[in-house]
């Protein structure tokens, strides 16, 4: 593949992203069946574009008829659209799930126990977040994606943590090799010091306190990193210990140097707050990054990736993934397992990810020495840390993790963890706002 | 209650009337002062939505200097708008729908007043203002039931699902609409068509039609309205691209995942206002005429 | 006798006998109604009643939709600090905006009907422009307006020397930011509403109060008010339907953020149902409004129709 290099102009097309050819329907001569599939509509738009390609080869040799659809996750569109096939016992064979999907239909989902077994005897493991949220009661309901699947590290300004915070984060999480001599310095005592020399140039870290997923994420690496958990893997309500309250107290400290309207954020807030330069570093995928190339050149070439700070317990990265389900009822189950083993292919994986720059990070660990990460620039290896690397000695975790999923998919969506931190930033203690905590996880209990 | 009137105080007639005329020169220019603030305030995020469309991403992204001026205008959202193939398309699906829907919900409606009003039947009263009640039930938890309905119909992800569904949202209102305007037709008017010997439906076409006429423009503007505005429908059961609709087809190509492409989608907005600004600037004289008739009845 | 013209359709025993009978029915004032409003019933049955049902039906599950659970999501919720949040809010949300919505709506069409006929065209134009914008969309320039980073309005306030306010960052604020939103949206439907109504009220009733001494108060009491009641019932009675119904304006401006203080049922119940996978809960939510709305709709529409025929009278 030539295209691991990513110019400005390619950068540039990234403003237009919708795609021209968004609804792919492939029709071989003599197709031996028919089989659906629906896509997240990568932001990238050149995603697409390849994954059609890809989709158009396989229908080629297979002799299948592919019909795809790509489906925006915004307004909730991918959700809405899903629900309403899970309710029809209709629609796609194969379904674009978001992070906590399969648990929301474990009974509408054919096992893929053996599309993913074969993948893992070629690719290898995969990681914990992704066997906790794809594998229910010993199987595979999904296929781990690599579309739409990202990390959510920091991602921050070389020239302010270098000036303001004294963090040279380009020698502590080098672009390029496989040690990283900063890692054990990169503590969140570490982190909440930088916030607060940061704060006081007026460059406030871009973490919200909304209930959208970026401030979700946020809370759920903090509260790993100290062991906390709100609910402990048996469904036990542990709001009330030690290690709750001491995040509770490192985030009293944290929430006062964040940007004032940080409760209001949104996914997108963060974003332009680095993009305008306002912010010296926030929790998110490269996608500002990647619009900052365009929008805010300098601001994009001032930009870097690395792994996020760690706790008594570890460090954890905050770790979305999309994966594919089939329907039970779709109606050409062999074809659509078929179709998913060839998509998560190496080449085919790699290729995708050379569309998007690097944003989609593959479920398996064997694909993380792709190039595009080292080549991506400005500056040159800004990407490299933004995978899990083993490096980095991170653990891939998504918020509320070990929490039986049918709970922690409440405590994730509606935004628990980081509504206890903008209690505690309006003035609560850190008492009420734990017991505030556990009447509320009462309720997710329901069964 | 001109009991209540009479037994208001009554001043001497003289001096009423220069008072008054005078009286009415403030209330003109009151009213005219008034009416210059709410049309400012009204007008304010309609006008910011103008100038950010003519803003370029890198100054929008900058978040430098008054965000109210527009410091390099550029009509270069408009122009990358009109360039992408899916936005040209997801006009043209809007203005299909609405005109099908419309068409749908004015046929549905003019019938069901005329009968109800006009004719009538047990119970047909009481009908009439039940319809109002299909409102209670929000299109938010509608759409996952309705999924069954409209792919029983074969109509998922297909945009003629919404001529379907749109009419849900139109008919009640208009269907009480045109029930106003309908009883405010004099009764001799049926007598008249029925000595004639024409048949009901001969009636209803050549002559309560034509009188009513000012209440089915002012019904028609509603279903417009309604359906042009649209939101959850189209995006709960229209996914590809030829498929969509305005409103969804914004939302869902210039917001990409966490990245906002927020001039083109004002530009999108300016776009999408158009024509109902348009069609209002063009009918509103009968808009009101038509809602004024029925006004007393209902 | 729906049921009659049926048996009437789907039998053919004789057909002289079939034809006259046909003929003799299709003749009736009523049966020529009941067909005519035929469209009607089976757009409502088939899209509106039909689904209601199943939607009450899933509302009655369990989380996974195994168990028939009656009224116990109900019950659940009202037990639930966060939901009796959502209750009020949703309450505040709705009436605060039909109330101010109503008066705006009054004022202007009364500023309106003040102008010459002549100029009222631009100005009704100008006023219609927030309900012509598909509210999805205008909603997002609002935000766009709030926004945290670089709100618009915290720019004017800076430049008057006033410190940024948070607008959707704190729960009264963010409130208040909402019902603006509304209003703002919905007044001009009012306002034509209104004025239409007004129009249809005749001049000789207000001549008559001026003879009797009426003030432009005791006009507006006394004739106007009453004389247009239906439609100010209709009016806000639909507008507080849809206006609990609101999802775009919460779901946009807050996502029932901050501390989940500004979720209404909309919001919630989609929060609850479609993101996190309780499907009946969220069913439950969507419902919870259904009695109180409908008893209440009820009578307005009963003095509705009341009025209604003595007018025709």
């Amino acid at each position: 593949m030539s295209i691991n290099k990513v110019t400005r102009r390619k950068a540039l097309k990234l403003g237009v992203a919708a795609s021209v050819l968004p609804l792919v329907h492939i029709r071989t001569a003599g197709a031996a069946g028919q089989v659906s599939i629906a896509l997240w509509d990568h932001w990238v738009g050149q995603g697409n574009d390849v994954m059609k390609k890809q989709i158009a080869a396989f229908a080629e040799k297979n002799k299948v008829e592919v019909k795809a659809d790509l489906i925006p996750s915004a307004s909730g569109q991918i959700l809405m659209v899903e629900n309403a096939e899970a309710q029809a016992k209709a629609g796609h064979d194969i379904y674009a799930l978001s992070v906590w999907e399969a648990h929301n239909h474990v009974d509408d989902l054919e096992p893929v126990d053996d599309v993913v077994g074969r993948l893992i005897a070629k690719y290898g493991k995969t990681n914990d977040a992704v066997e906790y949220l794809c594998k229910v009661k010993g199987h595979w309901l999904a296929v781990p994606s690599s579309s739409g699947t990202q990390t959510k590290g920091p991602e921050g300004r070389i020239s302010i943590l270098r000036d303001a915070a004294g963090l040279d984060v380009v020698k502590m999480f080098p672009g390029s090799g496989t040690t990283c001599p900063g890692l054990d310095a990169w503590t969140w005592d570490a982190h909440l010091k930088a916030a607060e020399a940061c704060a006081k140039v007026g460059k406030n870290f871009g973490i919200g306190l909304g209930t959208t997923s970026d401030s979700v994420d946020f809370a759920g690496s903090l509260f790993a990193a100290y062991g906390a958990e709100l609910v402990n893997a048996k469904g036990d309500i542990t709001v009330r210990s030690d290690a709750v309250r001491e995040v509770l107290e490192y985030a009293q400290r944290l929430v006062k140097l964040l940007p004032k309207d940080a409760v209001s954020y949104d996914d997108a807030s963060n974003n332009r707050a680095l993009i305008s330069g306002q912010s010296a570093l926030i929790f998110n995928p490269p996608s500002p990054w990647a619009v900052a190339l365009k929008d805010a050149p300098a601001v994009a070439a001032d930009t870097w990736h690395f792994p996020a700070p760690a706790g008594p317990k570890g460090r954890f990265l905050p770790y979305l993934p999309y994966m594919w389900g089939i329907w039970k009822f779709a109606k050409n189950k062999t074809a659509a397992k078929e179709l998913l083993e060839y998509l998560m292919q190496r080449e085919n994986v790699e290729a995708r990810e050379n569309a998007t720059i690097g944003f989609d990070i593959p479920p398996f660990v064997s694909m993380l020495d792709f190039k595009i990460w080292e080549t991506a620039e400005p500056p040159k290896g800004t990407l490299w840390n933004y995978p899990n690397h083993p490096w980095h000695k991170q653990v891939a975790h998504i918020a509320a993790m070990p929490a039986p999923p049918e709970i922690a998919v409440q405590i994730y969506n509606q935004g628990t963890m980081p509504t206890m931190f903008a209690k505690l930033l309006s003035g609560q203690s850190v008492n009420d706002v734990m017991a505030w905590a556990e009447n509320e996880l009462e309720s997710f209990k329901r069964a | 209650m001109s009991g209540a009137v009479a037994t208001a105080g009554a001043p001497s007639r003289p001096r009423r009337r220069a008072s008054s005329q005078r009286g009415r020169a403030w209330a003109l220019w009151g009213s005219y002062a008034a009416l210059v603030v709410f049309v400012f305030v009204f007008l304010v995020p309609p006008f910011y939505m103008v100038a950010t469309s003519l803003k370029s991403d890198a100054d929008i992204a900058a978040e430098v200097g008054n965000p109210w001026l527009v410091h390099h205008p550029t009509l270069q959202n408009f122009i990358d708008l009109f360039m992408m193939p899916t936005f040209r398309g997801y006009f043209i699906n809007s203005v299909m729908v609405t005109a099908v829907t419309v068409s749908v919900s004015m046929v549905i409606s003019v019938l069901a007043a005329f009968g109800l009003t006009r004719l009538g039947f047990k119970g047909s009263a009481m009908l009439a203002s039940s319809v109002f009640l299909t409102y209670l039930i929000p299109d938010s938890l509608l759409f996952i039931p309705l999924f069954q309905v409209v792919r029983a119909l074969g109509l998922i992800n297909n945009l003629w699902c919404l001529a379907l569904l749109y009419p849900t949202l139109a008919v009640p209102f208009c269907t009480w609409i045109m029930i106003g305007y309908f009883s405010s037709i004099p009764k001799e008017l049926d007598e008249v068509a029925l000595i004639d010997g024409a048949g009901y439906l001969r009636m209803l076409w050549s002559i309560f039609i034509p009188v009513a006429l000012p209440g089915i423009i002012a019904a028609t503007i509603f279903a417009f309205t309604v359906s042009w505005g649209e939101f959850l429908y189209p995006i709960a059961y229209l996914y590809s691209s030829d498929q969509k609709v305005l409103t969804v087809g914004i939302a869902g190509d210039l917001i990409r995942g966490d990245v906002f492409q927020w001039g083109k989608i004002m530009a999108g907005c300016v776009v999408a206002a158009a024509p109902p600004i348009v069609i209002y600037a063009f009918l509103m004289d009968y808009y009101i005429a038509g809602l004024t008739a029925g006004a007393t009845k209902g | 006798m729906a049921d009659r013209s049926a048996v009437a359709v789907s039998l053919p025993p004789h057909r002289m006998v079939r034809r006259s009978f046909m003929r003799r029915l299709l003749e009736r004032r009523s049966t020529v109604a009941l067909l005519m409003c035929s469209p009607l019933f089976l757009l409502i049955a088939g899209l509106v009643v039909y689904p209601a049902f199943y939607a009450l039906y899933l509302a009655m599950l369990n989380r996974r939709m195994t168990q028939f659970v009656g009224l116990d999501n109900f019950a659940f919720l009202l037990k639930r600090d966060t939901f009796r949040l959502v209750i009020f809010q949703s309450c505040l949300f709705a009436v605060s905006s039909v109330v101010l919505k109503s008066f705006l709506g009054f004022v202007l069409a009364h500023l309106m009907s003040n102008i010459p006929s002549g100029r009222q065209r631009i100005w009704r134009g100008l006023l219609l422009v927030p309900w012509v914008i598909p509210l999805a969309l205008s909603t997002l320039g609002w935000w766009w307006l709030f926004d945290p980073s670089y709100s618009a309005f915290n720019y004017l306030l800076n430049a008057l020397g006033i410190a940024s306010v948070p607008w959707l960052g704190v729960a009264w604020p963010a409130r208040l930011c909402m019902i603006t939103v509304n209003v703002w949206f919905g007044t001009s439907f009012f306002m034509i509403m209104y004025l239409a109504a007004l129009k249809s009220v005749p001049e000789q009733l207000y001549e008559a109060a001026a003879i009797d001494g009426a003030g432009t108060f005791q006009k507006m009491f006394y004739v106007t008010v009453p004389m247009i009641r239906n439609v100010i019932s209709v009016t806000v009675l639909y507008s507080l339907i849809v206006t609990f119904a609101n999802f775009d304006i919460v779901r946009i401006l807050t996502n029932g953020g901050p501390e989940s203080k500004t979720h209404v049922f909309a919001t919630y119940a989609f929060q609850v149902g479609i993101q996190s996978g309780d499907i009946p809960l969220g069913a439950s939510v969507s419902l919870f409004m259904f009695p109180l709305l409908a008893v209440f709709a009820y009578f307005v529409l009963r003095n509705v129709t009341r009025r209604g025929k003595e007018m025709t009278v």
